[in-house]
């Protein structure tokens, strides 16, 4: 029976056709951004070619070189050294082609300028060669797989198998060895020894076994790994929808603590702890995260880990313990390290994959209608007119109750839900990935290029957001000891948003007062609260930002020749950082009813009178290079592994801004075309540099990977400190006993797979503080007016701290890894402990302010501990042919502030010292004053009135002050965070579902306590439900405009809930049927993010929220995908 | 390779900031040090921060919102929560709680007066005067707060162990009194600056002697002159001098106009201010937006919580000099010798009240504002309070410091109006108020009725004597000086809180019968308040008490 090829007609010649093209889209694209000239090349254009002993690739090269023809071929698919003579003139491509391969394997198709090479199947022809071999591929079930790589070892010749799984080789000696490899499946090596037919069958990679992982300047072998680290592959990473890559992460990595705060489209990167806190920030406001992890990718500190693209990552290391100490300053909270995808030897393998999302806020919260939203402000009118009994007039009359209620004049008296009005019932997000990977054994490549868009989830409202990853990674084998690379990424992010702050806009949304119309019946705008209808966002202008950063790492490694197992590897890092913010404000209108003219009146907003454009520029630069020398070898028993290297790192950032007003028009909204009166424009600039040098080094050794040692360190110097406290020493050592290879247990326990033991110790730094604190500066500012003119003042910064150097961090790790019954069971448990100690902290909780100092610096002043442990347990097995795997882990990590530099409060139990860090300080809510006896009858505030919280007298001096306030014991970061991943697949259907939770974590929302304070604060439903009233002298929430002397328990909620975080269902087209449509892999799927909540007391909002309800709400997704592979 | 490329040496961390300048060029450079001087005059305060006034503290308006000052007007003000009231408070800190930006300034200021005992510039005893005035203005602001306070003449460096102990009250008036002497006598200063001069708004001698003026009125006043309950001739005629001596200067004339006193831009003609804050457009503020209502699209005072009260409105004189209302121990009646007609209540009033205040039928920047409400309640004025809740509920608007229709508002022009500081207005019903305690009642009212001459009202006759002038004499500091950061420490050096600040909040309902066009006027209350006799003074911060562990007590009338 005749084969049909690759390329020959299939049974899906349409679906075939759009690949290609697709494949030519994406081909063109990349030619497009690498900015080659694309003038069409005619077919018939008639070249002129004489070469001797040449390649074919050799002539190809040069028909490129004449032509804008470019050849896409695998060099691993024809015979490279055949050498052949041509002398052509003015013959078409056409003409030379036919004639250069004949008599080849070897079949051309010209697409546009394009010319692609492939190799004819072999079974086409009808002679085979001699000393050919030939055999088929299978996988586990013993179904053909098409598209393994067949490559004989140590040279660049091989084969792919064909949609029957039959591959075959020509010339293959008797003693070679064949490597079988694909994705997902185990390689395999097998000898040929003389047999003409090769079978076998591939088998799933056992993932976790021979995993690698990435631990800073290095990889490591899982099972020899001696230090706290945990990783997720970039398969698990893209089975979220969720548009932002750090948010799929929470629940994956026991230890890794992950909290969205909100769903804004491009402003959604989710707060990142590893372990919990482990210090403090004592200054909030500096906008310095001190607690926040080290996000390493592919070997620099970068930003962007949020916007990268899924399909780039290959993994994702997280360094909990003080394995981190070869990050040394930077370490202390934590590293996470992102390694991004390479290509394989193989076949260049296409992989698109399209998304389609639809997403929309997990949950609105459900505030007053307008006539309950009028009743409740009445009371507080009441109260604050001192609760008269007679002659007193509501401000909501019965009558305009009445008319809120019954709807009957929607003009003048509404009943807006202001939620329904403003959000979108939902709104699209698509993802479109391109991607291409393969290699030869001296070239390996892969090729990438994503799009996203998210709309905004708002009526009129700019919202939108794009984004555009690129990435280029090439690793070349230069010769036998010379290996060089460059892996480039760019990221291109366009953001568009209302010119009004996302919080104040959600005032306008959620709190907006229920009785104002948002539009008018005939379809007319109105005001809104304060004249700030979010409907008119559209009509006000934007801030358009388009960011664009560029990373590039370029890599070389040397193997020097005279010593076996040393190499230098050395990397050279530019990454540059642009980013242009536009803000557009422009007049706007809104119409307003005259309830005596009975018209609709158009009036301008007061927001803005003229069109005005600030343009904002920043560019920040990091240039970071190191070089390490590599030992590693084996003797006999004995394996030893030492890296020692440097590194120095420099960054810049630079900002320029232009502000003109009184534009003519927005037409142009470009900065020379606004008023040149001097009055109306201004402009600003800033810069600023740091740099960092540092020297680190790794030793390991194990004997036959049984007994494991590790020692890590770095000598780190960090421009932040005074000359003289620079520079800091961080040491680990680590050391691992795997039991498991112990012939004696082994023998015992034959069941236990893995069994190892490992303990870390360790000390790590960090000096996430501002610059310059060493010495005493002045900045610009502050001016003051004398007479009509601005005169120029100057400020001193914070007060000089000479002495202030690094935070440090020592912690110990012991960890248990197992694996029993080959696989069924895993376990990880480790148990951590931390203790950070010279804590960079400012002492404003001990320094009168009558010494009238400025800022104070940050000094080396606080201690912390924080213990905890994290949990891993999977299960995975084949019953028949469902393949399930189901893994569950669990953090707890729980921080005690040892030392703060605070004034001692009068009681104990109001001190930071001893308890949590950014633990709150509370009154202790007990109930409500229902009647006039029970206020009586227990000490109260001035203010406190019946209805109000009866708040406990702690210290029992009959008075309640601030002394009555206790240190609460838990914070809004969780204690305790778990995940549950479990998936399955049967035959050609797979389903992962993965849950997510927090418990121990409690949360204050101040908007939530507010009611009928104000006339343009709406409120929640849940608060205003069973409000303590006159008529309700029991109910079990307090009055309207309730009185508490501070923040209290009573509204601090348990913020536990567990999510359905992710679920995807996936249908893997028959590998037969694909690869008759020339595709090796064809999947659809549907998949959803933040699908279902449950929260233990915060049921009327999110439970993940931070601060007040005012924010854009976490997005549910539901997508539908599908992946294509060819 | 690439490596030789870049440096290879420590150096690499030897950067100098490219965006602050290090503390030895500050010193050593005259353009700086000018600068650094400059910049302590940011200790002045003034009424336009943020959304709030102080009025709002005080019975001059409607507060009726939920944070920052309202704990004032209910009674809940605790050591605990004065914070709250943080000078640079948006939220609402209306000026009040002033010690941490004080003692910030006071210890710049004793940075600087070190820093000039060993450097010599240009012009330096010019700016150590000034300096030694901002010095003498932080410290009146802290004791009008707290009483006595520590004093603090040095600057201290991080690490040095030393708590503090407020000074008496008295201690502190010296210590302001040598400062403002010393500043005088160093012959450097000019008398005055004219308000149309390029450096109005720096310290000058008149405006020392205007300090001074104010300083010695409340020094002899009944809160802080607690020997002798306000009763003391000595400080009385230190008070008298001292106002005395600004009027002797004849530098200074009552402005013509009074509503346009206070809305010209920074940088015009006045004749009658001694010292204020100025304001450009790149360093202006929004009161107006704060502050109007919704015609505007302003916030009314956010959360309409600015409104004059119907309290400040009927204290307003009639035309022929008459009070309409006589208050007898804590019972208001109407005096039927003024006409006051409760159905036309606008009808002849001393014209500063429509200067200040905007009420219904009000013509502003060409508006007829319409505050009224049909009988029937299904129509209304525009600027009701039924239109939007950017109107206040009382149903009045702030006019004084709101610019006519010549200057342009909206939320992203800023105004220039400044905000007066010491103008000769103040300082003749300082001179009054020290005459009248003095026994001098002719003096007293021949100094009232030069404040009432301004805008037409009739002088108060020889007939008011006694305590009837003591009501006057207070009234007209009230009237003259309303919405100037005056009335809510006057009330309290007065002794008067006790009455005063307990009197609830009054409005004014409009409604109109839309068949006649007949208004009818009835007042609302709107807000009921509480003040205790701790009150008097703010209490320091809790915080900052046991900062000082121990060492500094809290403000008297807030000891246990």
């Amino acid at each position: 029976m005749k084969k049909k090829s690759k390329y020959s007609d299939g049974i899906f010649p349409p679906l075939k056709k759009l690949l290609m093209i697709m494949k030519l889209c994406f081909i063109l694209l990349l030619l497009s951004l690498l900015q080659v000239s694309a003038e069409v090349y005619g077919q018939n254009t008639l070249l002129s070619l004489k070469m001797q002993n040449a390649t074919i690739a050799e002539v190809f090269d040069r028909i490129e070189d004449q032509t804008d023809f470019y050849f896409f071929y695998n060099r691993d698919e024809f015979n490279d050294k055949e050498i052949v003579n041509v002398d052509f003139t003015n013959k078409s491509i056409h003409g030379i082609l036919d004639e250069i391969l004949v008599g080849k394997l070897l079949a051309y198709k010209i697409i546009g300028n394009n010319i692609l090479i492939k190799v004819k199947d072999p079974l086409e022809n009808e002679t085979l060669q001699q000393g050919s071999l030939s055999g088929k591929v299978t996988d586990p079930s013993g179904a053909p797989l098409p598209g393994v790589t067949v490559v004989v070892k140590g040279s660049v010749r091989g084969s792919i198998t064909d949609s029957e799984g039959r591959y075959s080789l020509a010339n293959v000696s008797s003693d070679a060895i064949l490597v079988f490899s694909f994705v997902g499946m185990g390689t395999q090596e097998i000898p040929v020894a003389g047999r003409p037919v090769i079978n076998i069958s591939m088998t799933e990679e056992l993932v976790g076994l021979e995993e690698v992982v990435a631990v800073g300047y290095g990889t490591q072998k899982k099972e020899t790994l001696t230090g706290s680290v945990v990783n997720v592959a970039g398969e698990e990473l893209k089975k979220s929808p969720a548009p932002n890559v750090s948010s799929s992460l929470s629940g994956r990595l026991p230890g890794l603590i992950v909290n969205q705060r909100s769903g804004e489209p491009g402003r959604d990167d989710p707060s990142i702890l590893i372990r919990g806190y482990g210090t403090f920030d004592s200054d909030p406001d500096d906008g310095i995260d001190n607690s926040s992890p080290l996000i390493i990718i592919d070997g620099v500190e970068r930003s962007y880990m949020s916007r990268l693209n899924p399909e780039d990552i290959e993994s994702i290391s997280v360094l909990k313990d003080a394995s981190a100490a070869i990050y040394g300053a930077r370490a202390a909270n934590g590293v996470i390290l992102i390694t991004t995808r390479k290509g394989a030897v193989g076949k260049p393998v296409f992989n698109f994959s399209f998304n389609s999302a639809f997403q929309h806020p997990t949950k609105v919260p459900d505030m007053l209608d307008a006539a309950t939203f009028a009743e409740v402000y009445n009371e507080g009118y009441w109260y604050r007119s001192g609760r008269p009994a007679s002659d007193y007039t509501p401000f909501y009359t019965d009558a305009v109750i009445q008319k809120y209620r019954d709807g009957s004049d929607p003009v003048l008296y509404p009943n807006t839900d202001w939620i329904k009005e403003v959000m979108k019932p939902y709104s699209m997000q698509n993802r479109m990935n391109f991607q291409v990977a393969g290699g030869t054994e001296n070239v390996k490549y892969l090729l990438s290029f994503g799009t996203m868009t998210q709309n905004g989830g708002y009526r009129h409202n700019p919202t939108d957001y794009e984004q555009y990853n690129l990435r280029s990674n090439v690793d070349i084998q230069l010769n036998k000891n010379l290996s060089i690379g460059a892996n480039v990424n760019a990221i291109i992010i366009d953001k568009k948003y209302a010119n009004v702050e996302t919080w104040i806009n959600f005032n306008n949304i959620i709190i907006a007062n229920p009785t104002l119309v948002a539009r008018y019946p005939n379809g007319l705008i109105g005001p809104g609260r304060l004249g700030e209808n979010p409907l008119v966002l559209d009509q006000r202008g934007y801030d358009r930002t388009r960011e664009t950063p560029i990373n590039s790492t370029f890599t070389a490694s040397y193997k020097i020749p005279f010593v076996k197992g040393l190499r230098i590897d050395g990397s050279f890092n530019y990454d540059v950082n642009n980013t242009f913010e536009k803000v557009l404000e422009k007049p706007y209108y809104y119409y307003e009813y005259n309830v005596n003219t009975q018209e609709y009146e158009k009036k301008e907003g007061t927001g803005q009178t003229t069109i005005e454009v600030t343009d904002t520029y920043n560019k920040w630069t990091t240039m970071l290079y190191n070089y390490k020398l590599v030992y590693d070898r084996t003797f006999g028993k004995h394996h030893v592994g030492a890296m020692v290297g440097q590194e120095q790192q420099k960054n810049t950032w630079s900002y320029v801004m232009a502000y003109r007003k009184n534009f003519v028009s927005s037409a142009i909204a470009e900065i020379n075309v606004g008023s040149t009166a001097s009055d109306d424009k201004n402009n600003g600039g800033s810069s600023s540099e740091t740099a960092r040098n540092n020297y680190f080094g790794r030793f390991n050794y194990d004997y036959s990977s049984k007994y494991l040692a590790e020692f890590v360190f770095r000598y780190d110097g960090s421009q932040n400190f005074p000359e003289g406290k620079r520079y800091g020493f961080f040491p680990a050592g680590s050391v691992g006993w795997r039991l498991s290879e112990e012939p004696f247990f082994r023998g015992a326990l034959p069941y236990v797979d893995q069994l190892k033991l490992r303990f870390s110790l360790g000390q790590t730094g960090n000096d996430k503080v501002a610059s310059y604190q060493y010495m005493q500066s002045y900045s610009f500012g502050n001016n003051y007016v004398f007479g009509a003119s601005d005169v120029p003042g100057i400020y001193s910064n914070t007060m000089p701290n000479p002495d202030i150097t690094w935070e440090r961090s020592t912690k110990w790790d012991l960890g248990l890894d197992a694996s029993l019954w080959k696989g069924l069971l895993g376990l990880e448990l480790t148990v951590f402990n931390e203790k950070r100690s010279d804590i960079l902290a400012t002492r404003n909780l001990s320094i009168p302010g009558t010494l009238g100092f400025a800022d104070l610096p940050d000094e080396n002043i606080g201690k912390v501990d924080n213990h905890g442990f994290e949990l891993k347990l999977s299960h995975r097995n084949t019953i028949d042919k469902l393949v399930y795997r189901i893994e569950g882990n669990m953090s707890f990590a729980k921080s005690k502030i040892v030392y703060m530099d605070e004034t001692p409060a009068t009681e104990a139990y109001a001190n930071q010292t001893g308890h949590p860090v950014n633990a709150g300080l509370y009154y202790k809510a007990d109930g409500i004053f229902n009647t006039q006896e029970e206020l009586d009858d227990y000490p109260h505030a001035s203010g406190t009135q019946i209805g109000d919280l009866k708040i406990l007298d702690l210290n029992g001096d009959e008075e309640i002050d601030s002394d009555d306030q206790y240190r609460f014991g838990y914070t809004a970061t969780p204690q305790i965070v778990f995940g549950l991943n479990a998936s399955f697949e049967y035959k050609n259907i797979d389903l992962s579902l993965f849950f997510q939770g927090q418990t121990k974590a409690y949360h204050y929302d101040g908007q939530f306590v507010a009611l009928g304070t104000s006339d343009f604060d709406n409120a929640f439903v849940a608060r205003a439900k069973d409000r303590w009233t006159v008529d309700n002298p029991n109910g079990t929430m307090p009055r309207t405009d309730a009185y508490q002397p501070g923040n209290s328990t009573f509204f601090l909620y348990d913020a536990t809930f567990v999510r359905l975080k992710t679920a995807e269902l996936g249908y893997t087209l028959p590998k037969v049927i694909a690869s008759k449509a020339g595709l090796s892999d064809v999947r659809v799927y549907v998949s959803g993010f933040n699908l279902l909540t449950w929260a233990k007391e915060i049921k009327w909002e999110d439970p993940e929220l931070s601060g007040d309800a005012l924010y854009y709400p976490q997005q549910r997704v539901i997508n539908l995908g599908i992946n294509v592979k060819f | 390779m690439i490596f030789s490329l870049i440096s290879c040496s420590d150096s690499i961390l030897d950067i100098t900031p490219q965006d602050r300048i290090s503390d030895d060029s500050v010193w050593s450079d005259e353009n700086l040090i000018n600068a650094y001087h400059t910049e302590l005059y940011n200790c002045i305060l003034h009424g336009f921060n943020g959304v709030h006034m102080q009025s709002k503290a005080t019975d001059e308006a409607n507060n009726c919102m939920s944070w920052g000052v309202n704990i004032i007007v209910n009674g809940t003000l605790s050591p605990d929560n004065v914070t709250d009231l943080t000078v640079t408070d948006w939220h609402g800190g209306c000026n009040l709680y002033y010690w941490n930006k004080a003692y910030k300034y006071i210890r710049k200021i004793n940075l600087f007066l070190e820093k000039m005992e060993t450097i010599t510039i240009a012009d330096q005893a010019k700016l150590v005067a000034e300096a030694k005035f901002l010095r003498a203005y932080i410290y009146f602001q802290l004791i009008e707060r707290f009483g006595g306070v520590p004093i603090v003449n040095q600057t201290y460096e991080l690490g040095t162990d030393v708590t503090f102990t407020s000074s008496t009250f008295d201690e502190c008036v010296n210590f302001i009194d040598q400062d403002l002497t010393d500043a005088i006598a160093t012959d450097e200063l000019p008398d005055s600056y004219a308000a149309t001069d390029t450096e109005f708004g720096r310290a000058t001698k008149d405006a020392c002697l205007a300090l001074r003026s104010r300083v010695y009125l409340y020094a002899a006043s009944a809160l802080f002159d607690t020997d002798t309950n306000g009763k003391s001739t000595v400080k009385w005629q230190k008070a008298a001098d001292a106002a005395k001596a600004v009027i002797d200067r004849n530098a200074y004339t009552l402005y013509a106009d009074y509503r346009k006193c206070f809305i010209l831009p920074s940088g015009s003609a006045n004749s009658e201010v001694i010292f204020s804050r100025n304001f450009t457009t790149n360093n202006g503020h929004n009161a107006p937006m704060y502050n109007l209502g919704r015609r505007y699209g302003a916030y009314g005072g956010f959360s309409a919580s600015n409104g004059p009260s119907q309290n400040l409105v009927d204290d307003y004189d009639m035309l022929n000099g008459e009070t309409p209302f006589i208050w007898v121990n804590g019972v208001k009646t109407s005096n039927p010798a003024s006409g006051y007609d409760p159905q036309h209540p606008y009808w002849n009033r001393d014209p500063r009240l429509d200067a200040t205040v905007i009420r219904d039928s009000t013509v502003y920047r060409g508006d007829l504002h319409e505050m009224w409400i049909a009988s029937d309640g299904n129509s209304w004025g525009y600027d009701s309070y039924k239109q939007s809740s950017d109107n206040p509920r009382g149903n009045y608007l702030i006019k004084k410091f709101m610019p006519e229709a010549d200057m342009e508002i909206s939320w992203n022009t800023t105004c220039t109006i400044p905000w007066p500081i010491f103008r000769l207005g103040e300082i003749y019903l300082n001179y009054a108020e020290a005459e009248f305690e003095l026994g001098d009642e002719t003096t007293c009212r021949e100094y009232i009725n030069k404040v009432r001459a301004r805008v037409g009202m009739p002088g108060l006759p020889s007939t008011v004597t006694g305590e009837t002038l003591r009501q006057r004499l207070y009234n007209e500091r009230r009237i003259e000086l309303a919405f100037e950061e005056h009335r809510y420490w006057d009330v309290r050096r007065w002794k008067i809180a006790m009455d005063i600040e307990n009197r609830p909040i009054y409005g004014m309902d409009v409604i109109k019968n839309l068949t006649t066009g007949v208004k009818t006027y009835t007042p609302v209350k709107l807000l009921e308040r509480t003040f205790t006799e701790q009150n008097y003074l703010l209490p320091i911060a809790t915080d900052e008490i046991k900062k000082n562990g121990g060492s500094l007590l809290q403000s008297v009338t807030w000891r246990e």
